[in-house]
């Protein structure tokens, strides 16, 4: 079975998280839950992945995080995206968009 | 669960004890639970749903960065030439300290009570008339003095045997560090309660002088000139006993925790920070390592100069009082 590349998808897991973190703030778990759901079960992000993703994002200023009681009375820490994230999150789908222009005039189907 | 707050444990049980890692530590179990929670709910079976959270956690590697640990994950720590101190010199030390404090907090209301011969002797000799037995009273004071000073000074060259947790490096293995900090903690309640009793105890300490004084307000001076009186000094004497008593367990355990710091293995507590005092010069330092010799010498000059060692132990309170904006102006800023 063919899986997506994880030197590809490494570039882009801010941008999905920061896709999610558009509509509104969330925690860790339901994130990596919605990039499942997402991606129809072919994007499976690692737990280790996404909470270095947080801190990397955090540092530079792209999210903001604080920590909130769930319905279920549970400590949670949440995570929110900065006008600095939203910028970001622009450029990174531009550079996205001219890179799949270009690798997809080199892609064939056929041999 | 148990399985997989094992496997975290594991994972992280040779990074170093810093805010960071424990913060990652936290916030990855949260992500496992919420999705071992989930699989559950789902129907999943324990053993697969503990085997998908675990097969989905990914490498530590990957953290080095955010945790800044990279070093720690790429060599062996350095930890390794520290001095393990084992869980029965841990019981002992607390034991030690703990005595230590209670010699020294014994010797300090040894010097409280002192007075008390002079005041109840005195009062006596006016009551039947015999003015010299005063000097029995004398007698008391030395005594208590001589048992309180000696006291004081002994618990200066006690657990000697522990001088080298001041000289090498030490640590304590994370069981030992998670059993003390579970201590601390369980600890608080009797800290507290001790505290507050000694500080009510010298506080009504005055309530029999004006009691006694109220009730018996024609003659019998014994009563008034002297039990009244002494019950300020046996009030005051416990009450400051217990406050010194009521930080000892604490002091010990924060001791033992502070032994590891950042370069030792991750627990589950909050190491306690150093305190690394930056004097603005040497002689300050050695001011403060000497401050309560120095409080005993002015105390034993003023009271024997003065000789109104009714009034004169007041400085020991007033010193415990000064000594932490003392060591404040003392301190160098930490920027």
């Amino acid at each position: 079975m063919i899986e997506i590349s994880s030197d590809v998808i490494r570039g882009y897991n801010d941008t999905i998280i920061l896709f999610i973190l558009l509509d509104e703030p969330s925690y860790g778990y339901e994130i990596s839950k919605r990039i499942r759901s997402l991606s129809e079960d072919k994007y499976i992000i690692k737990e280790t992945t996404l909470y270095s993703a947080f801190t990397r994002m955090e540092k530079n200023g792209y999210i903001e995080s604080y920590s909130q009681n769930a319905e279920n009375g549970k400590k949670r820490t949440y995570y929110r995206i900065t006008q600095l994230g939203k910028e970001y999150y622009l450029e990174k789908c531009a550079e996205w968009n001219l890179t799949k222009e270009v690798v997809e005039k080199f892609i064939r189907g056929d041999k | 669960m148990e399985t997989i707050k094992n496997y975290l444990e594991a994972m992280f049980a040779n990074l170093p004890n810093t805010v960071e890692v424990k913060n990652a530590k936290d916030e990855l179990l949260s992500m496992m639970e919420d999705k071992y929670t989930e699989l559950i709910n789902e129907g999943k079976p324990e053993n697969e749903a503990v085997g998908i959270v675990i097969s989905e956690f990914g490498n530590l590697d990957e953290l080095a960065e955010s945790l800044g640990i990279a070093t720690v994950i790429n060599q062996e720590d350095e930890s390794t030439d520290r001095r393990m101190l084992s869980t029965d010199e841990v019981i002992n030390f607390v034991a030690d300290y703990t005595r230590r404090r209670f010699v020294l907090a014994f010797g300090v209301m040894m010097c409280i009570f002192a007075p008390i011969g002079p005041i109840m002797f005195s009062a006596l000799g006016e009551t039947i008339g015999f003015g010299r037995i005063e000097l029995v009273g004398v007698l008391f004071l030395f005594v208590f003095a001589a048992i309180g000073v000696g006291a004081i000074v002994f618990s200066a060259f006690m657990n000697n045997e522990w001088k080298f947790m001041d000289k090498e490096l030490c640590t304590i293995d994370l069981s030992t560090a998670e059993a003390i900090a579970r201590s601390k903690s369980e600890n608080q309640m009797t800290r507290g309660l001790y505290l507050t009793i000694g500080i009510v105890l010298c506080i009504i300490s005055i309530i029999p002088v004006i009691v006694l004084d109220t009730v018996f307000s024609s003659g019998l001076s014994f009563i008034t000139e002297g039990i009244g009186p002494s019950f300020i000094f046996i009030g005051a004497g416990i009450g400051v006993l217990l406050i010194q008593m009521s930080s000892a367990k604490d002091a010990a355990y924060s001791k033992l925790l502070s032994l590891n710091d950042v370069n030792t293995v991750a627990g589950n507590y909050e190491p306690v920070k150093k305190e690394r005092k930056n004097y603005v010069s040497s002689a300050a330092k050695d001011i403060m390592s000497m401050y309560w010799k120095i409080v005993l010498c002015i105390y034993l000059i003023a009271s024997f100069t003065s000789f109104n060692w009714g009034s004169t132990w007041l400085i020991w309170p007033i010193a415990g009082v000064l000594r932490k904006p003392i060591e404040k102006i003392l301190c160098a800023d930490r920027g």
